[in-house]
């Protein structure tokens, strides 16, 4: 848990700077500055890990669209940075919602996730999450959760340290794509 | 849910060509620009730059300020090399080549001793015994390599699905120098730590992946196999001292006398350490063992281990000294020479090996391999040789770069 703390600060961070808008904005009607902050697993072929995100917009009525950050640690450790869109659905007080993420996954690969390899390098790749929720509305505040699925992809490109005369001497380097795909389950706060 | 893991890699495929067709292209040739450069073997005014797997680059350095590159020799698949008067030995893949090298500027082929280097070979032989004829029309070998890429399903749980080619070269991993006494008989070049070739008293010496040959070289362009043994695994260097072979493993080093029968090397005594790449040299008393992390040797260490070797028999530790990524090193009188990758070179007073002091550290380059002699320190580094004049401590300067 160590490596989430730096994380975890960074998250609190965001998430106060949010409430100081959010608070400013109290008193518009239809556009109003929204944050929303989730926390949750990532469920799939390599096993539950960690995600944490901050989301923060405008909501103009029942639509919302922000900019947010986060922390994905299926399989590799990854910054999200993406753009959310979400629509609420029905009653003011209790509402199911509809969102899709998309945007760059940007790699933060731990020593012990790597392959070790002298030469390895890892790219950037897409992001996307997609699902529907169901928010509670808590005076100007909202419990919410959500299921939805989510993919990232990332690209370890490496060369062997080792080569063979018998053989092509040429260290050519060789890449793995990985298209991690998970089921994706949030809890959040929105103020 | 499942991921989609895919890996894109290189299909190579060998470009054949008649084995006596691809030995007329081992010659000398007009000199070629200097590129990734390896072992390194000094003879008097020249300098001996293999170039991996391409050739040797032959290198006038009467004036150390401005060396000059005289000629190339092609010899694909070269990774080392011994010289003995005008006699030089370089392997060809498997092969043995002899040159006369009496003019550096037409430097002649003169003989092949054929797949003597089976870890190295690029053709089999059968049950093939070292020092037979061959009819070089007969064989084919690979010259070349087409290659495409492509794109496959990839499960990251079975590596052994994966083209990995891992073998032990460590080609680029380091050198120093040799500390073969002058003796009356024809000049000897003196090699970089990282050699895998060594000639001592007519004879030369050789280490592969993991055996240490003895060919018998009193006729210097005729040489004639003599004998073969099982060092270990992952042999990486050979330094030759007196009437003894240092021969540094990833798990140690291994020394061997050859006085006794030097067609037939004995084991006299070793000395074991953790895993990792290690150039050996050694002076009457104590071998100098530099221990790195590179993945090719699965270490973990940087260190420098001094041995004490006043007893062959009984080697021991003396002390250890961390270092950065030591690779190859040299040694001239009291004055050790440590290249320590990225750090640089590393120059040491060693005239107490308990409390080495550090001369000076220069970083002009990623140095692996240091030839020290006569106030001259030539480093091969990783874009090119570096010369430093270290006549006057206490001036060490660069004087050159190639």
């Amino acid at each position: 848990m160590r490596k989430l703390k730096p994380a975890c600060i960074l998250f609190l961070l965001i998430i106060s700077t949010g409430m100081g808008f959010a608070q400013q904005n109290q008193k518009r009607e239809d556009w109003a500055f929204q944050s929303i902050n989730n926390m949750g697993l990532l469920v799939g072929q390599t096993g539950p890990a960690f995600q944490l995100q901050s989301i923060n917009g405008a909501r103009y009525k029942s639509w919302f669209a922000g900019l947010g950050v986060g922390l994905d640690d299926y399989r590799f450790r990854t910054i999200p940075l993406f753009v959310d869109l979400r629509k609420d659905f029905g009653h003011s007080h209790h509402s199911i919602f509809a969102y899709a993420d998309g945007g760059i996954s940007i790699s933060w690969v731990t020593n012990q996730e790597k392959m070790a390899y002298t030469h390895e390098d890892f790219s950037n790749g897409f992001y996307d999450d997609i699902g529907i929720g169901y928010k509670i509305v808590l005076g100007k505040n909202a419990l919410q959760c959500s299921l939805g699925y989510s993919n990232k992809k990332i690209a370890d490109t490496y060369s062997s340290p080792f080569y063979n005369v018998d053989l092509p001497p040429v260290l050519a380097p060789q890449t793995i794509h990985y298209s991690l795909n998970r089921v994706s389950i949030k809890l959040g706060w929105s103020f | 849910m499942k991921d989609k893991v895919t890996k894109t890699y290189t299909i190579s495929t060998p470009i054949y060509e008649v084995l006596s067709k691809f030995r007329e292209t081992i010659k000398s040739q007009s000199p070629v620009a200097v590129g990734s450069i390896g072992k390194i073997t000094v003879v008097g005014k020249y300098i001996y730059l293999n170039e991996p797997n391409k050739g040797i680059h032959v290198i006038d350095n009467s004036n150390p300020a401005s060396p000059k590159n005289l000629s190339f020799i092609n010899i694909p698949g070269n990774e080392d090399m011994a010289i003995q008067g005008n006699a030089m030995y370089a392997d060809a893949y498997g092969d043995l080549v002899t040159f006369d090298i009496s003019n550096p500027l037409n430097i002649v082929t003169k003989n092949f001793l054929a797949n003597v280097f089976p870890d190295h070979s690029m053709y089999s032989l059968g049950n093939y015994l070292p020092g037979t004829i061959i009819n070089p029309d007969s064989i084919n070998v690979i010259v070349g390599w087409s290659t495409r890429d492509t794109t496959v399903d990839y499960n990251p749980g079975n590596q052994l699905a994966t083209p990995m080619y891992e073998y032990n070269n460590c080609a680029n991993c380091a050198y120093a120098a040799s500390a073969v006494p002058a003796s009356s008989g024809p000049t000897i070049g003196t090699n970089g730590s990282m050699a895998r070739f060594s000639v001592v008293n007519q004879y030369l010496y050789t280490v592969g992946t993991n055996m240490l040959t003895a060919f018998d070289i009193g006729q210097s362009f005729m040489p004639a196999f003599s004998s073969s043994l099982l060092v270990d695994w992952h042999v990486e260097t050979i330094y030759p001292l007196k009437d003894k072979l240092f021969v540094g493993t990833n798990n140690g080093m291994y020394m061997y006398d050859i006085m006794t029968s030097p067609g037939k090397p004995s084991l006299i005594g070793q000395f074991t350490h953790v895993r990792g790449c290690d150039p050996v040299i050694a002076d009457n008393h104590y071998a100098y063992v530099t221990i790195n992390d590179s993945s090719a040797c699965l270490g973990f260490n940087n260190e420098l281990q001094i041995v004490d070797i006043s007893d062959l028999g009984n080697a021991f530790l003396v002390k250890t000294y961390p270092f950065t990524h030591p690779v190859g090193l040299s040694k001239d009188g009291n004055h050790l020479f440590v290249c320590d990758g990225i750090s640089g070179l590393k120059i040491y007073d060693a005239t107490d090996v308990i409390n080495l002091q550090l001369i000076q550290q220069l970083s002009d380059g990623t140095f692996y391999d240091v030839v020290a002699q006569n106030g001259l320190a030539i480093v091969v580094a990783g874009d090119g040789l570096y010369q430093y004049d270290y006549t006057d401590l206490n001036h060490i300067h660069l004087i050159s770069k190639l």
